[in-house]
């Protein structure tokens, strides 16, 4: 697998915007796993799931606000943006795919091939687990174009690429390189969490920072259960649910020594695997549901592009929509569909068709 | 049959007749995740006779959509009726506030039921998912917030 | 410390310990004082008298969902009731007959005034169900009788005061707006922020407020234009980056003894009482988790303080007997001594005295137990001409603060208002109530019902009138062998009357809020019920008043041992090694609920603490007062 080295700014717009669907590629199959938990049940698994998908969101502005520094125009809605599930996310000789489920043991399996750390790679053997060849940069990436499908052996070297090439870039421009108005930052005072904040980025120095946070959170450069702030990576904090224990501090991989993580796998709506508008029957209040969670979706995303697009207040009711998303996820998977057995609906995040097949 | 399997044979006319006594869509109330819940709820402390009778007489006359025909069915039939009213307007409770009232002493002296009738709320979800806050565009206190400074915008529900 | 767990050290292992400090108490007073000592390397013990859970998210989800499950949604609704260690519920409060006391909850209830207010024994204290309103206290309710001759003046100013609210809106992490606060008299450091920017207003506040502000009212000889203005409080917003000379502030999550990411922003789950679901509002927790990060705090939960040990030449006290419980509600215990070189009676104004009193510890003033002051709320309520959205947001976001203080209060009692984002619920049991009577009384189903909800519910408007209340001797908390609770410890016996200076202001509060519904537009609905608990009458008029839980003033602060109980570090002038923290020591409460106060006293505490164990260690911001009997 070749790399392509980032040589000019076009180049590093297209690596970011990659990086961006990268990181939003997560949060479908991560908010399915999380609001098919029955409310009220598996407290601590649930705390996990949506202390990484808040994370994937922090990266995904991050991400956003690295674009817009370095003069690129961040847009979550085009087409081809959100994935279309499974979404195949290739990984060396056998792939896996990244399917929106429900809370189980298979989906958290999933998560962790997602979040694994790149040294673990090199280490495991045999059939089940699989050695990364390839970064979710890679995901079907339509407006990016079939020149950029780059491989990386990890998600971390994907970012070291960036990195690169920022370096470089920075090395040909100085600051010039970063052109963008820092106007459209969306800035520490709109996110944070126990997990770190919000770094506008303005020149090296904050690029850098925001893309060290990306990596320390989780998306497999370091090779430690903790980072230096105390917190605990994404693949460690997934796996506390397999082993039913938190790690605490000191604790080796694999083993970890804190109190328990209870699940009960049962406690779960049954919702279909990768549902889709066509297994819900025209007309349906179900398929209007569905249909209705999409544009809310669609909504959400074209907001986040005006927050990275100028107007960083609109950040603030963005995470109002992901309030509201959650509600409607509920209701959908509540519904049981007609003709299966006993299987419920979920949100089939079909965002582009409901501009292709309007119904 | 089991209670389950009188229940499941129930369900349909429970949605129903709850769609009409609540103003909110079969579809609206199957998302709250609660109905088999309540309908058990209902009927352990009714008794499957009374709730049985209930959608019988409720399902008696054929309305369609004719909702001024509906409105006149229930009130002459439900609603003012001895067994059914206080019944009725319990499981309007039940599904606004998730809080199931117990029945009043005369009706259980009238018509049976559980002897041990009280007032609680079925499961901590029956009050998260509680009608009345949809309703008005708010949040049940302490669940499903709007999320931060929503608060500062104009009202989303002004009308029903 | 010996590789010991913190929350589970065993009552025996903690008894045979000779602390630097044993603290009575978990919540903000204890939490704050513990957390600076221990950051300090003085080894310190917490007692806490309730079940002590709720260190883990997973604990913590079940107090939410205790809460969500209750039919009555009281304050104490979510937590954890021990037998052991009951607690008082608001519901208990009933209308005296006869003058029979009513001892049908915890607090026995002398009247004439029956109050609803109540506090929680649990980890973290009161500050679990308070609304977390960070309000400072204005710099004339520290000198009521120089400035009004009336009430009793503080031994500290409110400029002496003043970097402690400071470090107190750090501790606590508070939202707020200096420009919002400047009325009153109160000044603020030059260039001082709040840690985080305020709470956005409510659609409720924007609306009443292009109505309302620059209102002229006529208060005694001023006049006062009325503006509606934010509400500094203790919940996590957007942190200012202007905070702390511009090293920005980071505010603290939800706190567990595991991972725990949630519990950023508030995210409006109205429902600041009495439990935040996602740890948003300022709790004792966050201070006491992170004390016990200092490696030198250990917590003995379940444990309920029997009686503080006195020598009788010194004065000193020489421990404090407890009594731990293994099963809440089982009867049975063991008893055991806490042992420290200094004592810390952080329990709040009604346990602190009780404690003392069950000790036969009067105090060489006699005012152990008087003094007992808390707010008293009058309740008005409206429906606002448009539907505003009632029902979102946070608890309040903003109020009305103009007349907080003026020459009045020579006369009566100060008021401040906060508007309600969550309907009358307080007043009368809305939205319950409602539905109940659109159902039952006005026959309404189906869509009809959602409409006459939409317009009962979506525009009510609820001002709360909070009035201050002075010290009077004769308010008191007091105990009674006969009433004992369930591990044979006295329980708390409340006398209190509204006098005659509070009820004036409730008087006058019912009219300008008449006015001001009549301003607005609105329907004013508010009416009392002679048959409730807290009805009074004032010159014919009738009113209903409510408790605020800010109980204070038991074990008063003064400059003398002859009037006072306590010295100006809320040291005890009788015990050389004891002190009384918290509420109970402020000589007034003007109208700011007592928390940010206490919590700002308690830090100088901690500084007169320390600076007797180790001086040298402290940070010296506060002259101690230096009264040492030698053992």
């Amino acid at each position: 697998m070749s790399l392509h080295r980032i040589t000019d700014l076009a180049g590093l717009h297209r690596h970011l915007h990659a990086a961006m669907q990268l990181e939003h590629a997560t949060i479908p199959p991560y908010l399915t796993a999380l609001y098919s938990i029955m409310p009220g049940t598996n407290t601590e698994a649930f705390d996990i799931i949506r202390a990484v998908a808040v994370e994937e969101m922090l990266h995904l502005t991050l991400v956003g606000n690295l674009l817009n520094a370095v003069g690129g125009t961040p847009d979550l809605t085009v087409h081809g943006f959100v994935a279309s599930y499974p979404a195949m996310l290739p990984d060396g000789e056998e792939d896996f795919a990244v399917d929106c489920q429900r809370f189980s043991p298979e989906a958290i399996s999933t998560f962790l091939r997602i979040e694994r750390p790149a040294d673990l790679d090199h280490g495991e053997k045999g059939g089940r687990t699989i050695t990364r060849k390839k970064a979710r940069g890679t995901v079907k990436a339509g407006h990016v174009g079939p020149e950029t499908e780059e491989h990386f052996f990890s998600i971390g070297e994907f970012y070291k690429a960036i990195e690169d090439g920022l370096d470089r870039l920075h090395a040909d421009m100085g600051e010039a390189l970063f052109c963008g108005n820092p106007a459209s930052q969306i800035g520490p005072e709109y996110y944070y969490s126990g997990g770190g904040g919000l770094i506008a980025v303005t020149d090296l120095a904050s690029a850098k920072a925001a893309l060290d946070l990306i990596a320390e959170q989780g998306e497999g450069v370091t090779d430690t259960i903790f980072d230096e702030d105390g917190e605990i990576a994404h693949y460690y904090r997934f796996q506390q649910l397999l082993l039913g224990r938190y790690y605490r501090a000191g604790d080796a991989r694999d083993k970890p020594t804190g109190g328990p993580v209870p699940v009960d796998w049962k406690a779960v709506y049954p919702i279909k695997t990768n549902a889709r508008l066509d297994d819900f029957t025209k007309g349906s209040d179900l398929r209007e549901a569905a249909l209705e969670f999409n544009s809310t979706y669609a909504i959400f995303l074209a907001r986040l592009t005006c927050a990275f697009q100028g107007a960083p207040e609109e950040f603030i009711p963005a995470v109002g929509d992901m309030f509201h998303i959650k509600e409607l996820f509920h209701r959908l998977m509540r519904q049981s569909i007609r003709g299966t057995e006993g299987l419920n609906g979920a949100p089939t995040f079909e965002i582009d068709r409901l501009k292709d097949d309007p119904e | 049959m089991t209670p389950e399997q009188t229940q499941a044979d129930l369900l349909p006319g429970f949605l129903a007749i709850s769609s009409v006594l609540t103003g909110f869509s079969e579809h609206a109330l199957r998302g709250t995740g609660q109905t088999e819940l309540y309908l058990a709820t209902a009927c352990e402390m009714v008794g499957d006779d009374s709730m049985r009778m209930m959608l019988g007489a409720f399902s008696a006359c054929d309305i369609g959509d004719d909702t001024e025909a509906m409105g006149r069915h229930m009130r002459l039939c439900i609603l003012s009726h001895a067994r059914f009213g206080p019944l009725a307007r319990n499981l309007i409770k039940l599904w606004y506030i998730g809080t199931w009232h117990c029945m009043p002493r005369d009706w259980h002296e009238a018509f049976g039921g559980n002897p041990a009738d009280r007032d609680h709320i079925p499961s901590p979800t029956s009050y998260t998912e509680g009608l009345l806050w949809p309703a008005i565009g708010a949040n049940p206190p302490g669940a499903k917030p709007f999320g931060y400074g929503m608060w500062a915008n104009p009202p989303r529900v002004t009308r029903a | 410390m010996n590789g010991t767990e913190p929350f589970k050290i065993p009552p025996e292992a903690a008894f045979a310990t000779t602390y630097d400090v044993a603290i009575v108490g978990s919540g903000v007073s204890g939490a704050l004082i513990a957390k600076t000592l221990g950051a300090l390397g003085l080894k310190v013990l917490v007692v806490e008298a309730g079940p002590g859970e709720d260190v883990t998210i997973g604990e913590y989800t079940k107090s939410v969902e205790r809460f969500y499950s209750a039919v009555s949604k009281d304050n104490n609704a979510p937590y954890a009731h021990s037998r052991n260690a009951p607690m008082p519920r608001d519901y208990d409060a009933v209308k005296l007959r006869d003058s029979q006391p009513n001892d049908r909850g915890y607090l026995v209830q002398n009247g004439p005034f029956e109050i609803d207010s109540t506090y929680s024994r649990v980890l973290g204290g009161t500050t679990r169900h308070w609304e977390a309103k960070a309000l400072r206290m204005l710099p004339d309710d520290f000198r009521m009788q120089s400035a009004f001759g009336r009430g009793r003046d503080w031994p500290v100013t409110y400029d002496a005061l003043a970097p402690d609210y400071g470090r107190a809106e750090r501790e606590l992490g508070v939202s707020g707006n200096v420009e919002d606060q400047r009325y009153g008299g109160l000044t603020f450091e030059d260039g001082y922020v709040y840690p985080m920017k305020r709470m956005p207003p409510s659609f409720l506040d924007k609306t009443m407020a292009k109505d309302l502000d620059g209102f002229e009212v006529k208060v005694g000889e001023q006049t006062f234009a009325l503006n509606v203005r934010s509400t500094p409080q203790a919940r996590n917003g957007i942190p200012n980056p202007a905070y702390d000379g511009g090293k920005g502030f980071t505010p603290t999550g939800a706190v567990s003894i595991h991972q725990a990411e949630m519990g950023g922003r508030c995210q409006g789950n109205t429902n600041c009482v009495p439990i935040c679901p996602v740890q948003a509002k300022y709790d004792a927790r966050r201070t006491l988790l992170a004390a016990m990060d200092t490696g030198n705090v250990h917590l003995l939960a379940r444990t309920v303080a029997f009686r503080v040990e006195v020598d009788g030449t010194t004065g000193r006290v020489t421990g404090i007997t407890c009594k731990t419980y293994a099963d809440k509600d089982a009867p049975g215990h063991v008893t055991g001594m806490l042992q420290a070189r200094i004592f810390v009676l952080a329990a709040n104004a009604v346990e602190n005295a009780r404690l003392m009193l069950a000790s036969d510890l009067h105090g060489s003033s006699k005012l152990m137990g008087r003094n007992l002051m808390d707010h008293a709320y009058l309740l008005t309520w409206g429906l606002m001409p448009q539907v505003v959205g009632t029902g979102r947001g946070p608890l309040c976001t903003s109020g009305i603060e103009d007349i907080r203080t003026g020459n009045y209060r020579q006369h009566h009692a100060a008021v401040r208002f906060s508007i309600h984002n969550d309907g009358w619920g307080w007043a009368t049991g809305a939205p319950y109530t409602d539905l109940a009577e659109l159902v039952d009384a006005r026959n309404l189903t189906g869509a009809a019902l959602r409409r006459g909800l939409i317009d009962r519910v979506g525009r009510q408007l609820l001002l709360d009138c909070m009035i201050e209340v002075l010290p009077e001797e004769t308010n008191r908390i007091s105990v009674d062998p006969r009433h004992l609770d369930q591990l044979g410890n006295p329980r708390p016996v409340v006398s209190f009357h509204i006098p005659d200076y509070t009820l004036e202001t409730a008087a006058f509060s019912r009219r300008l809020t008449r006015q001001i519904y009549q301003r607005l537009g609105a329907e004013d609905h508010t009416r009392y019920d002679p048959l409730a608990p807290g009805w009074v009458s004032h010159d014919g008029e009738g009113f209903t008043l409510r408790g605020g839980n800010h109980w204070a003033g038991t074990h008063i602060m003064g400059t003398e041992a002859r009037t006072s109980v306590v010295d100006a570090t809320q040291k005890s002038w009788d015990h050389g090694n004891l002190y009384l923290a918290g509420a109970g020591s402020m000589p007034s409460i003007g109208t700011a609920n007592t928390t940010l106060t206490l919590a700002a006293l308690c830090l100088r505490t901690a500084d007169a603490i320390a600076a007797e164990l180790s001086p040298g260690l402290a940070t010296a911001s506060v002259s101690t007062h230096c009264q040492e009997i030698p053992a």
